[in-house]
């Protein structure tokens, strides 16, 4: 891979985020609905909506809005929120560790444990344990995330008192250090089981697949002829290029770890982006709204380059120009 | 509650043998509570309560935002606080007198009422609350107090006056925590209200003060020791959790992690009700406004509603005990008069006009108005004033998402007279900019508050000054001059039983002309564990709340 080539792809990242905030800020302001109505309330007199708006910059003609906006931005200022009166970018900044929290660890999981359904799969195609993973990973990857949570937030937090029903922290704040981090890894477990459970079915299918493809080929058998173990053989020699269309799905599928998390952490009272953009979306509060496009498209580009990168990882005859 | 701590044995016995023994409370009430508050009340304990949007800002005096006075009334006062019956008691005002024939209002300030901060509050942060930020930013006041005010003069520390520009009867109803909280002169002045960052960790007078905001996550407060009501509050904390999922509240409530809901979503009471763990509270007082009343607008510009005799066979065409049982689940009653049952001075009920449920007499209206029906097909204008013979009495129903169930019920009860409705849900600022501002609907329905007295949430339905575009104004575009003129002697009238009189005559009007039609009034079913007690409707809920472990 050349250097040419990374920079030429990340230099692709800023048209793509600038293109996504245009039509961000044009489908957000041409749908209907007044934001100040959200600041206002249901009651105010005709002057006062008339000052708000103007408080907004939303009196401006649109193309003269789009520009300041456009100013701002590059500058790294997202503007003010209209329901918090903070800078959009404070405020977003703020549930971004939350959010990240719970997709990494969901990210890990459904990897950890997709890869691990698979290579059971795959090493005792046609037995028990294959057909009882393949059963599990299917029924996930059809079940909805929500109608999933429901049913974990019944059985194991009410039914087995097992996990908690909601938030990142317990309300009682006594104890500080591990405790503090016991807490939140107790309330992060359902909430990530839950957000990764769809990718853990699309993973282990994809890595089994793959496995039993890699597992029949020429190269496998000369190894196992040359008397290498087993373990070596499916490590080793099997599962990089195995790994190669699991990877794909995991690139390509960090849009569905972002709205995923939306039910998710509406469902668990999880206080991250996703909640936000939700209550924003609501409230018309732009600013707020932009600023979550933006992070979530950056994301998005980000790992679909991270993507790239590793296939030349785990297939090196794989090159970039 | 699992962080109700422990505070006493002996008084948790008592308090338990006195819980134990206490009957339900079956009285109907303006605010019903299931539980007894007989048992002396303990001091400690955390109570955790469910909130379904993160607040965003702290300071209730800039927004009317039901998100933002819901987590912050605790820590905040008003110059008076409601009653059940909206009758004002003194909160932050020991004493007033009314001269002037009721257009200048002088208070007497409470001696020794601390800010969070420990500074003295005194008559200039009234004065700098109503100048600086109620009449600029608190929409609601600003609109109704704000036009009718002429000056506010602080003559001393302890003393407040408010001069109108005539009578105006109805202030002592907007002074409470929710329509008038007073904020600090010395944290706010010189700074923008907006901005300021006392809106995220606020300075109050209120019976909790501020522990801690997580945005998105909680917020946290903590007993005010120098609260000015003596002995009050008696929990050690308040909580608010963002929850916004209904379901999720209602399992966190089961599983012990949150004490108190607001609502609870109307299948989930009685299933709850029987496990035997929880308590309830009635009550006509939301977060969004008080006493609220479902209510369907005609859109008075389209020609098809202009006849009353369509709209009276309309409203005749809809069962209200209907939208009572399969709606609202029995949470509120059927609307009996335009105006509240909250709000019992104004409230007519024995109105003759107001239209009952009659199918066989809504079919004879609907014939007479010049819709006419072959078999059971969709009616036919036939001679209808500004409607083309043979148009189909066909039309849309709006409505939020929230309350999509409405148009259906609606929609089926009227197919049954001949009308055909199409029921389309839009979320709340589109609905407000598709009704108020662009008049693009057929009929809609409204949650109308009408708050506790008649010029809050009442007036803005009726008067021809408040159509469009202010959103949840007057939808219908009624226009009567006699309700107009009748709405503006209300206001300066000052005793009530002329006041009543006054209401009573708008609604006649109302009933007669039939713009609305009211269907249900809702209330909130407030859940909470049966370890704690004492709670209250309003704002101030947990002011005067205990709990034991």
């Amino acid at each position: 891979m050349t250097r040419r080539y990374l920079v030429r792809r990340l230099l692709q990242v800023f048209p793509i985020c600038a293109a996504i905030l245009l039509v961000g800020f044009l489908l957000i302001h041409l749908a209907p609905g007044d934001p100040v109505l959200a600041v206002a309330g249901d009651s105010g007199d005709e002057q006062y909506y008339a000052e708000m708006r103007e408080r907004f910059g939303l009196d401006r003609p649109l193309p003269v809005q789009l520009g300041i906006y456009a100013g701002k931005v590059v500058k790294g200022d997202f503007g003010v929120s209209y329901t918090r009166g903070r800078p959009a970018r404070e405020v977003i900044a703020e549930r971004v560790p939350a959010s990240l929290l719970l997709a990494t660890t969901a990210l890990v999981v459904a990897v950890v444990v997709g890869i691990g359904f698979g290579v059971v799969a795959a090493t005792r195609q046609r037995g028990i344990l294959d057909v009882a993973t393949s059963t599990v990973a299917l029924g996930l990857y059809a079940a909805p995330v929500f109608w999933v949570g429901q049913l974990a937030v019944l059985f194991f937090a009410l039914r087995l008192d097992w996990f908690p029903v909601q938030g990142m922290t317990s309300a009682d704040r006594s104890g500080g250090g591990w405790h503090h981090i016991l807490d939140v890894v107790h309330h992060l477990a359902l909430p990530a089981l839950v957000l990764a459970s769809q990718e853990i079915g699309a993973i282990s299918r994809l890595a089994r697949s793959g496995l039993l493809d890699e597992l029949g080929r020429d190269h496998i058998r000369t190894a196992r002829a040359k008397g290498v173990r087993e373990r070596s053989v499916l490590l080793k020699h099997a599962m990089r290029r195995a790994l190669l269309p699991v990877v794909t799905v995991i690139g390509g599928r960090v849009g569905y770890f972002v709205s995923g998390a939306v039910v998710v952490e509406i469902l668990f009272a999880w206080p991250g982006v996703a909640q936000l953009l939700v209550s924003s979306v609501q409230s018309r509060d732009i600013p707020i709204v932009l600023g979550i496009f933006f992070l979530v498209s950056l994301i998005v580009v980000i790992a679909n380059l991270l993507t790239d990168l590793a296939y030349v990882w785990l297939d090196p005859r794989i090159r970039y120009r | 509650m699992k962080t109700c701590r422990r505070f006493s044995t002996a008084i948790l016995v008592l308090a338990l043998i006195a819980v134990g023994c206490s009957d339900d409370d079956d009285t109907e009430t303006a605010t019903e509570d299931t539980t007894s508050t007989t048992a002396a009340p303990t001091r400690g304990g955390t109570l955790v309560v469910a909130i379904d949007s993160d607040p965003g800002g702290l300071n209730p005096a800039i927004t009317t935002s039901g998100a933002t006075h819901t987590a912050a009334e605790l820590m905040y006062n008003g110059l008076v606080e409601l009653d059940d019956e909206s009758e004002p008691k003194g909160e932050l005002a020991e004493s007033w007198e009314v001269e002037g024939e009721g257009a200048v209002y002088t208070f007497k300030l409470r001696p020794n009422v601390k800010w969070h901060d420990g500074r003295p509050f005194t008559s200039a942060d009234v004065k700098y609350s109503f100048d600086e930020v109620l009449l600029k930013l608190h929409s609601r006041t600003r609109a109704s107090v704000g036009a009718a005010l002429e000056a506010i003069e602080a003559p001393d520390e302890a003393t407040v006056v408010f001069r109108f520009k005539q009578p105006y009867a109805p202030f002592l109803q907007q002074l409470d925590v929710t329509e008038a909280p007073i904020i600090a002169k010395h944290v706010y002045e010189g700074t923008d209200p907006l901005t300021n960052p006392a809106n995220q960790a606020p300075v109050g007078t209120g019976p909790f003060k501020i522990a801690g905001y997580t945005k998105g996550s909680e917020v946290r407060m903590d007993r005010n020791p120098d609260y000015f009501k003596e002995g009050l509050p008696y929990l050690d904390a308040v909580v608010m959790r963002v929850i916004a999922k209904p379901e999720t509240q209602v399992s966190s409530l089961e599983g012990g992690e949150v004490g108190w809901l607001f609502d609870v979503p109307g299948p989930d009471i009685e299933r709850l009700k029987a496990t035997g763990n929880f308590d309830t509270l009635e009550t006509a007082i939301n977060p969004g406004g008080s006493s609220c009343i479902m209510t369907v607008s005609y859109n008075l510009d389209r020609p098809m509603f202009k006849d009353v005799r369509t709209r009276r066979a309309l409203a005749q065409a809809l069962n209200r005990e209907q939208f009572f049982e399969r709606v609202i689940f029995r949470e509120g009653k059927v609307a009996a008069a335009p105006i509240s049952s909250g709000i019992p001075f104004a409230h007519a009920d024995d109105l003759t006009g107001m239209p009952k449920f009659d199918r066989a007499a809504a079919q004879r209206l609907l014939d007479q108005a010049g819709w006419k029906r072959e078999g059971t097909a969709t009616r036919t204008s036939q001679g209808v004033e500004g409607v083309p013979d043979g148009t189909k009495l066909a039309f849309e129903f709006l409505s939020f998402p929230t309350f999509v169930q409405y148009g259906e019920l609606a929609k089926a009860q009227l197919a049954e007279v001949g009308a055909e409705v199409t029921v389309r849900a839009v979320e709340p600022p589109v609905f407000a900019d598709t009704v108020f501002t662009k008049r693009a609907f057929d009929t809609s329905i409204i949650s109308y508050c009408n708050g506790a007295d008649p010029e809050i949430g009442v007036r803005r339905m009726y008067v021809s000054s408040s159509i469009g575009p202010v959103p949840f104004s007057n939808a219908s575009a009624y226009r009567n001059p006699e309700v107009d003129a009748l709405f503006d002697e209300a206001q300066a009238t000052l005793t009530k039983d002329e006041r009543s009189t006054i209401y009573r005559r708008i609604q006649e009007a109302a009933v007669r002309d039939l713009p609305y039609f009211w269907i249900v009034e809702t209330t909130s079913t407030r859940m909470f564990s049966d370890k704690c007690k004492g709670f209250g409707p309003s704002g101030h809920f947990a002011e005067t709340a205990y709990c034991t472990t």
